[in-house]
C-alpha cells in the first residue's frame, strides 16, 4: 500500500512537472527568429540565444548568452546602433545592449513589466524600445532611462520616425497608431481606430504620409500631420495584414494573412496588380523586401520569391522540407538571408539569381 | 483544418470570443460564462456518470457482491464471470460511469486549449488563432482580447501578475489558494463514506488528498486564466452535485468524528 502511495505521489509530480514546462514554454519557441545585418554579420535572435554568423561562409563568430538559459529567450528583431552595439529585446522584460563585434553584454534595462516583442528603433542617439507592457521606453546609448510614453495598448513593431527623428509613429495592438515627441514622449496625436489590430510597423512616404495595414483587412494612409485617414484599401477576402507595407518608387507592396501580394500606388491607394494565394502558396507574414525593381517575397510554405516590378514571379526557392518563413528577409553584401523555422537551418543565404550559397545550423 | 480543431476547438474559441464581445469585452466574465454553458451542456453526461456511479456503489455493498467476494476470493477468473452476470442481473453497466467522463474529457481539453489559444499574447499563439477564427463575424474588432480581469493579467500566471501588493516581495497567489479549495472541497463533498481498510478506499483518500495541490500547483504555474477556469468548474461541479442531492457533507468532518457518529447513529447511506 505504501508503494502505491508513494507511486501515486511521483506520478503527480512528474505530471506538474511535465506540464509546468509546457506551460512556461521555456524551449518551446513562441514567436519567429528576428533577424539583421550589417556588412559583415548576419544577426539572428532566436528562442534561447542571439547569434552573429558572418556574412562570407555562413559560420558562427559568436552566440549570447554562451549557454543557454530557458528563462531568457529572444525573438524581436535586433538593432544595430552607430556606437557598435547591438540591441535585443528579450521575453525576459529586459532589454539587452551587446557589443555587435564580440557578443559582450554591456547594459541591461530591467524596467519593463511585460516582454519586448518589437524591434526598438535607435535614432539621434537615443535607443526607442516598445513592450509589451504598453509602454515605449526612451533610453539613451548607455540604457539609461529618459522618458516612458504610454499608450493603450502593446506594441509588437519597431517604431518609424521622421528625417529629423522629432516624430515617432507607434503602431499599437489597440487598433490606432500614435504620434510621439521623440523629446520628452508626449503624445502629438492618436489615429482614429482602424478597424483592427496594427501589428506591423508603418511605412513612412516620402511626403510624411505613413501607411499602416491592419486586421481589419485594410491598408490605411494617414497623414503624419494629424493622424488622419486619407484613403483606404481593402484586401480581398478581408484578409488580415500582420506586416507594414514597404514603399519604394511611390509604390506600397505588402501581403496578408489569405496569402495574397499587392502593389498599391502609394498617392491614392489604387491596386496596381496584385498576387493571388495559388501563385504564392501560403501566408504572408513578412514585409516584403524590395531592391532596385526586384521584390523578394517569403511565406509560410517556406518559399522565397523573387518578383520584378510587374508582379511576374522569376524564380523561388524552398529553404527546406516542412520549413515555414514568417521572418522578413534581409538583404547583406548581395545576398538575400531568410530565416525559417522547423528545419535545422536557422539562417539561409542566397544570391539575387536564387542560387543557395551558404546556411547556418547553430551546432548544440 | 483537422477533426479536433473543426469539431471542438473552432466552436468553442469562437464561442469565447462571441461571449466575450457581449460581455463589455470581459474576457474573466467570457470564461465563467462559457464555462458555466458548457458545464450545462455536458450535464446530461455528468448525471449520467453520478446515477451509474451511484448504482454501482449500492450494488457494492449488497449481500450479494460481499458473499461472492469471498466465495471466490482465490479464482480470479470465476470471480469476473460471477460479477459480470450480477451486472447483468441488476441491469448495471460497469462502463457506465467512466465513459461519460470520458466523454467529457475531450471537452475539458477543448476548452482549456480554447482559452490558452484565444488569449495569444505571442506571435505564433496570435497567428494560430487567427486561423481558428471563423470570416461570419468580425473578430479582428475584438482582437487582441483584453485580458485583465479583477487583479489579474489572465494571460500571465497569478504568481508574475498580481495588482493585490506582494509582502516581502512574494505574490499571494490567491486563484491557486482558490482553485486548492474548492478542489477539496469538491473531492470531498463528491466522494461517498468508504470503508476503513478498503485498498480502492484508501486510494481514493491519497487522490483527495493530492489532487488539490496538484491542480493548485497548476494554477500556480499557468496562465491565471486557466486557474479562473478551474475554480469555476469546481463551483458548478459543486452546484450541480447539491442540486442532484448527492453532496456528502459528512465527508467534510475529519474521520475520527465520522467513525464515532457512525458508531453511535449506526451507518447511513448519503441520498
Amino acid at each position: 500500500m505504501r508503494h502505491k502511495k508513494y507511486l501515486l505521489f511521483l506520478g503527480f509530480i512528474a505530471i506538474a512537472v511535465t506540464l509546468s514546462a509546457c506551460a512556461g514554454a521555456a524551449t518551446t519557441a513562441t514567436s519567429w527568429p528576428g533577424l539583421t545585418a550589417d556588412d559583415k554579420y548576419a544577426y539572428v535572435a532566436y528562442n534561447t540565444q542571439v547569434y552573429a554568423v558572418d556574412l562570407v561562409n555562413g559560420t558562427e563568430r559568436w552566440r549570447y548568452p554562451a549557454a543557454p538559459d530557458n528563462n531568457v529567450t529572444f525573438y524581436a528583431e535586433p538593432t544595430l546602433s552607430q556606437d557598435g552595439q547591438l540591441i535585443v529585446g528579450s521575453y525576459d522584460y529586459n532589454l539587452y545592449s551587446l557589443n555587435a563585434d564580440t557578443g559582450a553584454q554591456n547594459w541591461v534595462f530591467p524596467d519593463a513589466d511585460n516582454r519586448f516583442i518589437a524591434s526598438s528603433l535607435v535614432a539621434a542617439e537615443n535607443i526607442f524600445a516598445p513592450a509589451a507592457d504598453e509602454n515605449l521606453y526612451s533610453l539613451d546609448l548607455n540604457g539609461r532611462l529618459q522618458w516612458t510614453f504610454s499608450s493603450e495598448g502593446e506594441s509588437w513593431a519597431k517604431p518609424v520616425t521622421d528625417e529629423n527623428c522629432e516624430c515617432l509613429y507607434l503602431s499599437t495592438m489597440d487598433h490606432s497608431v500614435y504620434a510621439v515627441d521623440a523629446q520628452n514622449g508626449t503624445q502629438i496625436w492618436r489615429s482614429p481606430k482602424l478597424g483592427g489590430a496594427v501589428v506591423g510597423s508603418p511605412a513612412y512616404g516620402e511626403n510624411g504620409e505613413l501607411y499602416v495595414g491592419t486586421f481589419g483587412g485594410k491598408l490605411f494612409a494617414l497623414s503624419s500631420e494629424d493622424g488622419s485617414i486619407m484613403w483606404e484599401f481593402s484586401t480581398a477576402d478581408s484578409g488580415w495584414i500582420w506586416s507594414g507595407p514597404t514603399i519604394s518608387d511611390g509604390v506600397l507592396y505588402f501581403g496578408d494573412l489569405s496569402g495574397y501580394f499587392y502593389a498599391i500606388d502609394a498617392t491614392n491607394g489604387t491596386e496596381l496588380w496584385q498576387l493571388p494565394p495559388e501563385q504564392l502558396d501560403g501566408e504572408i507574414v513578412g514585409s516584403p523586401l524590395v531592391i532596385d525593381d526586384s521584390i523578394y517575397i517569403t511565406t509560410e510554405a517556406g518559399i522565397l520569391f523573387k518578383l520584378d516590378a510587374d508582379g511576374r514571379i522569376l524564380w523561388s526557392q524552398t529553404v527546406g522540407d516542412g520549413g515555414k518563413i514568417y521572418t522578413p528577409p534581409r538583404e547583406a553584401n548581395d545576398l538575400i538571408l531568410v530565416a525559417p523555422i522547423q528545419v535545422d537551418e536557422l539562417l539561409v543565404a542566397f544570391n539575387q539569381d536564387g542560387g543557395r550559397q551558404w546556411s547556418f545550423i547553430p551546432v548544440e | 483544418m483537422d477533426i479536433w480543431s473543426t469539431l471542438i476547438l473552432n466552436p468553442m474559441i469562437n464561442s469565447l470570443i462571441w461571449i466575450y464581445s457581449g460581455l463589455a469585452q470581459n474576457f474573466g466574465l467570457a470564461i465563467i460564462v462559457f464555462t458555466i454553458l458548457v458545464r450545462l451542456i455536458t450535464y446530461p453526461l455528468t448525471a449520467s456518470q453520478i446515477k451509474s456511479t451511484k448504482a454501482m456503489q449500492e450494488m457494492q455493498k449488497s449481500k450479494k457482491w460481499q458473499d461472492m467476494q469471498k466465495k471466490y476470493k482465490g479464482d480470479r477468473e470465476k470471480l469476473a464471470q460471477e460479477q459480470m452476470k450480477l451486472y447483468k442481473e441488476e441491469g448495471v453497466s460497469p462502463f457506465g460511469s467512466c465513459l461519460p467522463t470520458l466523454i467529457q474529457f475531450p471537452v475539458i481539453i477543448g476548452l482549456y486549449q480554447a482559452i490558452i489559444r484565444a488569449l495569444a499574447v505571442t506571435p505564433i499563439q496570435l497567428l494560430e488563432l487567427t486561423r481558428h477564427i471563423y470570416p461570419f463575424y468580425n473578430a479582428a474588432a475584438l482582437i487582441p482580447l483584453n485580458n485583465y480581469f479583477l487583479w489579474l493579467d489572465l494571460s500571465l500566471p497569478e504568481k508574475d501578475f498580481s495588482l493585490i501588493p506582494s509582502i516581502a516581495g512574494f505574490t499571494i497567489p490567491i486563484l491557486a489558494i482558490l482553485v486548492v479549495g474548492t478542489t477539496f472541497l469538491q473531492s470531498r463533498l463528491m466522494t461517498p463514506p468508504t470503508t476503513t481498510g478498503d485498498q480502492g478506499a484508501n486510494m481514493g483518500r491519497m487522490m483527495n488528498l493530492y489532487m488539490p495541490l496538484f491542480m493548485g500547483y497548476l494554477a500556480y504555474s499557468f496562465p491565471s486564466g486557466l486557474a479562473l477556469y478551474f475554480v469555476t468548474s469546481n463551483v458548478v461541479g459543486i452546484l450541480q452535485y447539491g442540486i442532484m442531492g448527492r453532496l456528502d457533507w459528512r465527508n467534510l468532518i475529519p474521520e475520527r468524528f465520522s467513525s464515532e457518529s457512525k458508531t453511535s447513529t449506526g451507518s447511513k447511506t448519503s441520498k
